[in-house]
């Protein structure tokens, strides 16, 4: 913190932390309560990784100062400002420090997960703690389309690009293992320069019955059912960004007692999903991380849902034992 | 997590599906009208698509249960319906399609004898009134791509309700429902079978055309919804065995439903317990109440001569398709197109033309 302006010293700081995600388990587009079609997903979050931002204050100048490759840090940064400023001590602008150990543009969710650090620091310096579903619907205010990393007290069906909340599936997700790996090393996408997927009549019917079978699964704690969603998802989003090697990843898996594959819909990465309490998973994560390497793919991620730690908004630092139980 | 809400309109109700048990490994689906489902999405949808203005007259030519689902959601709508029907429709639907505000035409008795029967006379008054009109919209269940991606909502209940399913049993008349059900709910269970029942000699799964009896499934014309390709096995079954079926969901399972859910249930029955590890559904499509004073009827079966042999165990299984049996036949499609099992068939048989039509197919076609 060496690049403190004059006039924020002294003055308290404000820190906020939101986790990466390793794509989505589904991702489409679904009706509203009123009937409306609006696109969504559901996050796999990643809590090994994420973002913290540290908001230092300032009450002399206005606006906010960031890195200059975050503009949407700083626009996430006014806009919670904004919404803070009937606060008594809601300061002029500021000034945004990044950390963050997210992959950038591979589809893990880094610029949301900047994002949302951000609004949830700013939140802290005027000690008035943002809902998750504020800290979302701000998200979406600064990014256009966000996951929902912000959401992590359950698992949501999360409208992107509206910033709201279309179902509330499960508390949590059920005990699985996803073994992540970048199916396009080098490749980059820009999530704001991808044109939204022009999904057809049938595939917003195949979204529906997703819809329902991830509803159960998610109830159930059903992982072979969340791998047939999430594998039916990917399928779909082939025809729109497609993954190289998707279907061998696939044949893998299911060779070594997975349950199906799940992929970043903007984004170069999927994971294999393994059903964690299923006997023999440990020999099948193993073999399989093996033939990442042996097609010549970096593995991006080792999540274990049963040690993530349940979010508190204000996240602790990250545990880092998924990656221990390989 | 969510809570129980009311419907915002009837049909909204009509078209959802109970799931009910039968047996160890067989569940139903049972509907009241199963039929709300594509009149419901059909119409909504061209309302919202701009296609069904205010003053847009609703035409179609069926005047069975797809009538009197559009007639249902034509009153929600507040949009006029002009059915075309012919003088064999039922005296008690017709009363209830009228009480709705549907206009029933029925095209004359004499045009049974003409050429193409009921089915060519009322197509051509169709045009006819779409032509006397300003403006009309034509649900055509039996083309429009509608009718089976309806069925989303089928394969989402299914799929939120028993999470995994083998089989699909269900009878066949417009493809629809069967077709659109199997097509999503593959798209998250690939190995999930579908067997589709018929009637006898109905042109849907090669049977040359003839009378039937049997109501509410079979057809005399291919529909262009009729996916082949979606089915692992077809049935085929009598008037009579149907009806012995449907009066047994009745008396073992307190299901009152139509024949075409009897023929169904027998098939389900029988490859249920044939495969007790296979979780297997049954579409029942609709209710008794037509059918009260035939397929309930002890004295009518009686007449009809059909209380005087048993149901066979099971199916004969069949190597030509094109061949009616008569009595319930059962033939391995394995998911290939029309075209390509007439073909092997003809080829088994020894010749190359069309299968030899039966004398009855000399008869009145049917009109359903």
């Amino acid at each position: 913190m060496a690049a403190l302006e004059q006039d924020t010293a002294g003055l308290e700081v404000g820190v906020g932390y939101a986790p990466a995600h390793h794509g989505e388990l589904m991702q489409g587009m679904f009706t509203d309560d009123s009937g409306q079609l609006r696109r969504a997903l559901v996050s796999l979050p990643q809590p090994d990784r994420g973002t913290r931002a540290v908001f230092y204050p300032s009450h002399s100048h206005w606006g906010v100062v960031a890195a200059p490759e975050f503009t949407k840090v700083r626009r996430a940064a006014l806009l919670a400002l904004r919404e803070l400023s009937t606060h008594p001590a809601s300061p002029k602008g500021g000034q945004v420090e990044i950390i963050s150990d997210v992959p950038r543009g591979i589809g893990m969710g880094s610029s949301t997960s900047d994002v949302a650090a951000t609004i949830r620091a700013v939140a802290d310096y005027h000690g008035m703690p943002l809902s998750r579903e504020e800290v979302g619907r701000l998200s979406v205010l600064a990014e256009c389309a966000s996951d929902s990393v912000m959401i992590d007290d359950r698992v949501v069906l999360f409208a992107h690009r509206d910033g709201i909340v279309l179902e509330t599936f499960a508390p949590r997700l059920p005990s699985m293992i996803v073994i992540g790996c970048d199916t396009e090393p080098g490749a980059k996408v820009d999530t704001l320069a991808l044109q939204p997927a022009d999904y057809c009549d049938d595939e917003i019917g195949a979204f529906q019955v997703l819809r329902g079978a991830l509803r159960r699964a998610l109830a159930t704690e059903d992982v072979q059912l969340v791998g047939r969603v999430a594998t039916a998802s990917a399928r779909i989003n082939e025809r729109f960004l497609p993954k190289p090697n998707l279907e061998i990843l696939l044949a893998e898996c299911l060779r070594n007692g997975g349950c199906g594959i799940q992929v970043a819909h903007s984004g170069t990465v999927a994971g294999m999903i393994f059903d964690a309490r299923r006997p023999g998973t440990q020999e099948g994560v193993q073999r399989s991380i093996s033939f990442i390497e042996e097609l010549g793919l970096v593995l991006t991620a080792m999540i274990n849902t049963e040690s993530a730690t349940a979010g508190t908004g204000t996240a602790a630092v990250p545990m880092a034992d998924a990656r221990a139980n390989a | 997590m969510s809570i129980r809400t009311s419907f915002e309109e009837a049909t909204e109700a009509y078209q959802i599906p109970k799931l009910i048990r039968l047996g160890p490994n067989l569940f139903c689906a049972c509907f009241t009208l199963m039929k709300m489902i594509p009149a419901r999405f059909i119409l909504r949808r061209a309302l919202q698509d701009g296609r069904l203005e205010a003053s847009t007259v609703i035409v179609e030519t069926t005047s069975g249960t797809f009538g009197l689902a559009l007639a249902m959601q034509a009153v929600h709508m507040d949009r006029r319906l002009i059915l075309i029907s012919d003088p064999v429709i039922d005296e008690r639907l017709h009363r209830r399609l009228t009480d709705l505000g549907a206009v029933v035409e029925r095209v004359p008795a004499a045009a049974s004898a003409a050429v193409g029967g009921y089915q060519a006379a009322r197509l051509e008054r169709l045009a006819e009134v779409r032509a006397e009109l300003p403006a009309t919209f034509c649900p055509e269940q039996y083309s429009n791509p509608d009718n089976p991606r309806s069925y989303a909502t089928v394969a989402e209940v299914l799929l939120e309700c028993l999470g995994q399913v083998d089989c699909v049993v269900g009878p066949v008349g417009s493809g629809g429902s069967m077709c659109g059900t199997m097509t999503y709910l593959r798209s998250v269970l690939p190995e999930c079978l579908a067997i589709g029942v018929d009637a006898q000699r109905s042109v849907l799964f090669g049977h040359p055309d003839g009378p039937r009896e049997l109501r509410g499934m079979g057809m005399s014309l291919m529909p262009a919804n009729l996916d082949h390709r979606v089915f692992d096995s077809v049935h085929w079954c009598s008037a009579r065995e149907a009806y012995a079926a449907t009066r047994q969901l009745h008396r073992l399972h307190a299901l009152f439903m139509g024949p075409s859910s009897g023929a169904a249930y027998l098939v389900a029955r029988w490859w249920a317990k044939a495969n007790p590890s296979a979780l297997t559904v049954v579409l029942l499509p609709d209710e008794g109440y037509r059918y009260q004073d035939t397929v309930y009827n002890d004295e009518w079966l009686r007449g009809k001569g059909y209380l005087d042999q048993p149901t066979p165990e099971e199916p004969i299984v069949v190597a030509d398709p094109g061949a009616p049996q008569g009595s319930w036949a059962a033939y391995d499609w394995a998911r290939r197109p029309l075209a390509e099992v007439l073909a092997a068939s003809h080829a088994s048989r020894g010749d190359l033309g069309p299968p030899t039509m039966p004398a009855t197919s000399a008869a009145v076609p049917t009109s359903q």
